[in-house]
């Protein structure tokens, strides 16, 4: 009985975290349209069970998993749900993040503490469980939503863009320790049209202007949508991207070609 | 004019102690703190009466105020080193929650402590120049050092981010970035190989100089950044490397 064998992640199975809504979730529905098998992972359990179904609206498999990923406790449980119930782990992507803007001198110790757990040693924490399985299958890829903001100085992200870089950093760690059976890389958006961004617009005196003027400074003229960053998310986690390893790929409408 | 004075965060030994130093030669009045209040006492003690010594955890906010207020009762703040840094060797798959919030904690988020409390000081002070130890290794990739690269790349953001908010404030912000040096944390893990002085003249050897750093070359950097002749200077990252910077694109 022939069946389809020209889907990018068939066979695989992908920790997503951060899946219940906006990037994670695209990307879960996306993968699973290419094969693979889902453990959504997320702190929203409502969220997640919708993009459990989305995901078997398209024919795919998945599981949710309840894990608050600043909790190491809930990051080895969620590596195990993955194993459990699909008999390995071959793409992690850590996309589970929280944004909280402000400036260094005002940022607060728990502020801080909280985006550098959640954004930087959830990562490292989730790597360090996931590894070991990928190396004990058939390798794997771990993607890593990092921002526009890790790479550049700005005004206002002090904890946050502190994160993201560390993240950046610790991607190459993983890329050169584990070459050989482990590829990892970063994705890093620029502005993306997701819920929580536009509440964030939603704040400004004059939202559709601040929407307009942001998309008059891209390239592209246009914000991201959660499509465009789970392409680049399917790609790293495929073998189309089996030579690239430790780099960092802006989804970001062309703004990185200013600097 | 009243004395200029300056913190030295790490200022017990090493990269730190030459820089507390060098500050002083100066003319800089310098609170040397450091984890170790011993150290930091001896240093003062040789630095004379330009000097006061600090027993500060740069983790612990409460001393970190401590230590801002004693600048501020010495007569303001104008230069802060941020040069307290620990290191670990270990793999991401084998470094242990306690190691990774070690350095995570002492590295990234001692000097956001630091900041936050002096920033305003140096505000209220006329403006003053912030330089923190960066390390070649925030640049590159150094496997086994997974916490140490991820808290000196993130450090060097937090930075970038500090001086671009208090650039119009009169307050500099930069990154030293020394690749291996003879004093401070090289030497001291490098005093744990089998044969230090082979894997010293190595490193050196890879170094386009051929030689290690000094911590003269630190201390020169530092008085640079923390002086009206680089006013112009702000969330840049020198790097004090011997060349090493050359070679990446």
């Amino acid at each position: 009985m022939p069946v389809a064998t020209d889907r990018l992640l068939d066979g695989r199975a992908a920790l997503i975290t951060g899946a219940a809504s906006g990037q994670g979730r695209a990307a879960s529905v996306l993968f699973a349209e290419q094969g693979a098998s889902i453990c959504v992972a997320d702190i929203n359990d409502e969220g997640s069970k919708e993009t459990v179904a989305m995901v078997e609206a398209v024919g795919g498999k998945a599981v949710a998993v309840h894990a608050d990923v600043s909790d190491a406790d809930d990051v080895g449980a969620m590596v195990d749900a993955c194993v459990d119930a699909f008999g390995r782990l071959d793409v992690l992507y850590n996309n589970a993040a929280v944004q909280m803007s402000g400036r260094l001198v005002d940022c607060t110790e728990d502020q801080w503490d909280v985006t550098i757990g959640t954004n930087l040693t959830a990562v490292f924490r989730t790597c360090r469980a996931a590894i070991p399985r990928m190396l004990a299958g058939d390798g794997g890829s771990i993607i890593s939503t990092a921002s526009v903001l890790g790479l550049i100085g700005s005004e206002g992200y002090a904890a946050y863009g502190a994160a993201k870089a560390g993240l950046v950093a610790l991607t190459r760690q993983i890329a050169v320790e584990f070459g050989p059976t482990v590829r990892a890389n970063v994705i890093a958006p620029g502005s993306i049209d997701t819920p929580r961004f536009r509440k964030v617009a939603s704040e400004m005196p004059d939202p559709q202007g601040f929407l307009d003027g942001l998309a008059a400074t891209i390239p592209l003229h246009r914000l991201g949508q959660a499509d465009d960053v789970a392409g680049i998310a399917l790609f790293l986690a495929s073998d189309l991207s089996s030579y690239t390893s430790g780099a960092v790929i802006p989804a970001d409408g062309g703004l990185a070609a200013y600097r | 004019m009243t004395e200029r004075v300056a913190i030295v965060a790490g200022g017990a030994s090493g990269l730190g102690e030459a820089v507390a130093h060098g500050l002083a030669e100066r003319g800089d009045h310098v609170l040397v703190a450091d984890i170790d209040g011993e150290g930091a006492r001896r240093v003062a003690k040789a630095i004379g009466e330009r000097a006061q010594a600090h027993e500060v955890d740069i983790r612990v906010d409460a001393d970190v105020e401590r230590l801002v207020e004693a600048a501020g009762a010495a007569g303001g703040l104008h230069s802060l080193v941020l040069s307290a840094a620990v290191e670990t060797r270990a793999s991401v798959v084998d470094c242990t929650d306690d190691d990774w919030q070690r350095v995570i904690d002492t590295n990234l988020k001692g000097p956001f402590l630091c900041m936050r409390r002096a920033i305003p000081l140096m505000v209220r002070s006329g403006g003053g120049g912030v330089v923190a130890l960066g390390s070649v290794l925030g640049s590159i990739v150094a496997p086994q050092y997974a916490a140490y690269c991820a808290s000196k790349t993130a450090l060097v953001n937090l930075c970038k981010q500090a001086a671009i908010e208090h650039a119009p404030d009169g307050v500099r912000v930069n990154v030293v970035s020394p690749s291996a040096c003879e004093a401070g944390l090289f030497m001291q893990v490098t005093a744990m190989a089998p044969d230090p002085d082979a894997v010293r003249r190595m490193v050196a050897g890879n170094t386009p100089m051929k030689r290690l750093g000094t911590a003269a070359d630190v201390v020169n950097a530092v008085v640079f950044l923390t002086s009206e002749q680089s006013s112009y200077i702000s969330g840049a990252v020198i790097p004090l490397d011997g060349g090493m910077a050359a070679r990446r694109s």
